[in-house]
């Protein structure tokens, strides 16, 4: 009997073969919970994955881990996926991890929101913290990894549109844990080292792959970046904390170029523009001013310079007119005068003044002698007399008494003899 | 003129045009002002059309600023 005993490693090689070949187990995704977890030294890491009755080997090598976007320990509950394979030299299977994330659903997604709500309570996302891009950058800072379609996008946009622009990389990591405190680095190495304006981004990704610029010290450091930021994280449809952050959002890398730099042609077009309406400008000037000039050349004054000295002259007369006028009609005035106090009677009939004065005279006398009381005793009145006292009623007097008649000549002395009382 | 940067001359330039424009300037300056601004505008696509085109750069972790060629 002839039995063809094998090697150890032929069967583990064997068995690894067939495990290899199963589509199933090509591509697997689990959750359980982390125990016995290893970080080695190079990067790899090794854990065991279990859940309430079972358990499986796992391992993650660095190139998958390095994508982490947080720091794995035992106890976590956890969803991965990878390939189920043997390691012939132990004679296990176990799987190899490539993605890894936090168990939950949505967990980065409500970590995101929360970030998100707690940022811009701060008001880092608040419009007046924006500075406007500089149209004609000389320098720009553009942060990401130096291989890749991003920093390809953005540097041959730039050179293609814009080649007077100096383009600076400043090289970084763009995803796993240690991205976000390199871009926070370059960030502000960039910013101090001095350019116009600042690309920061990456291509696009998972979320696990966008999340570097979902933490909270990229915001941070944009945020007090005094240099104006441009983000371009992922694609149209990615926005990131960073993109709330920064001074302007790029839909992609190459969509930052095009914000960042205008292009020659744009430019050629508006210093030929400038220079036609310069042209237009000083030539409608010089027109006009020559239009003007032509125009005062042939006006009648400087055409007929006579003219002037004639219009002084009529002015003169006509003013000369208004003088002789005034003077004779002054003279008219004061011969008028003159003539009117001529005319006047006193003037032509001196004696006539006397003659009015004495009638003036006489007939003042008159009324003098109408109020001298002898003047009435010229009329026939007589005044009696007694005692010295002028007699007004009979009874002043008494029978034989001696009155005094006086008359308009003379006085006749009388005894009265009887005295008649009139009531 | 040559340590002008290139934005600041297209601004000037920029003000320059609109000023004429107003229509608020003599003829002696705005025929300064024209002389000028055309000088900007020569300085400026000179810069512009220049044929040392910058090229792209990298600044290593040693703060050295080298040539940078895209893989």
């Amino acid at each position: 009997m002839n039995i063809n005993y094998i090697k150890i490693s032929e069967l583990n090689n064997y068995i690894k073969s067939i495990l290899d070949k199963d589509a199933f187990l090509n591509r697997v995704y689990i959750k359980g919970e982390i125990s016995n977890f290893k970080n080695h030294t190079r990067g790899h890491l090794y854990f065991t994955l279990k859940d309430d009755t079972s358990r499986i080997s796992a391992v993650m090598f660095q190139s998958s881990a390095v994508k982490l976007t947080f720091n794995p320990e035992d106890g976590m509950n956890v969803l991965v996926s990878g390939r189920i394979s043997a390691y012939p030299a132990q004679g296990s299977y176990q799987i190899y991890v490539d993605k890894m994330e936090v168990d939950g659903l949505g967990a980065l997604y409500i970590e995101y929101e929360k970030l998100k709500k707690k940022l811009a309570a701060l008001g880092l996302f608040s419009q007046e913290h924006k500075v406007p891009i500089p149209k004609y950058p000389e320098k720009i800072g553009v942060i990401t990894a130096s291989t890749g379609a991003a920093v390809r996008d953005i540097m041959s946009t730039i050179r293609r549109r814009y080649p007077i622009c100096e383009a600076i990389l400043f090289p970084c990591l763009v995803q796993g844990k240690d991205a976000a405190p390199d871009i926070v680095r370059q960030i502000k190495r960039a910013d101090e080292f001095g350019v116009d304006t600042i690309i920061v981004g990456r291509g696009g990704g998972s979320i696990e792959d966008l999340w570097a610029f979902n933490e909270e010290i990229v915001a941070h450091a944009i945020y007090e970046c005094k240099t104006p930021i441009i983000s371009a994280v992922g694609h149209e449809i990615d926005w990131t904390i960073a993109d709330f952050v920064a001074d302007l959002r790029a839909p992609t890398p190459t969509g930052a170029a095009e914000m960042a730099v205008p292009t020659v042609l744009d430019i050629n077009t508006l210093i030929n523009n400038y220079k036609i309406r310069l042209n237009k400008n000083i030539k409608n000037m010089v027109n006009t001013k020559f239009i003007k000039l032509k125009s005062i050349k042939q006006s009648f004054i400087l055409k007929n310079p006579l003219s002037m000295y004639e219009i002084k002259e009529q002015k003169l007369d006509s003013l000369m007119e208004i003088l002789n006028k005034n003077l004779k009609n002054i003279l008219i005035d004061k011969n008028n005068k003159l003539n009117s106090i001529k005319l006047s009677v006193v003037f032509k009939e001196p004696k006539n003044l006397i003659k009015d004065k004495q009638i003036k005279f006489d007939l003042l006398v008159n009324t003098l002698k109408l109020v001298n009381p002898l003047g009435i005793l010229e009329k026939g009145y007589s005044l009696v007399e007694c005692n010295g006292k002028i007699i007004k009623e009979a009874t002043d007097v008494k029978v034989n008494e001696i009155l005094n008649i006086r008359l308009y000549k003379g006085i006749i002395n009388a005894q009265v003899t009887n005295i008649k009382e009139e009531k | 003129m040559q340590e002008k940067t290139f934005e600041k001359a297209l601004q000037e330039l920029e003000g320059i045009v609109k000023e004429l424009e107003s229509g608020n300037v003599d003829l002696d300056k705005a025929i300064n002002k024209y002389t000028e601004a055309m000088k900007l505008a020569k300085f400026c696509s000179e810069k512009l059309n220049d044929a040392t085109a910058k090229v792209n750069k990298i600044l290593t972790e040693d703060d050295e600023l080298k040539d940078f060629e895209v893989e």
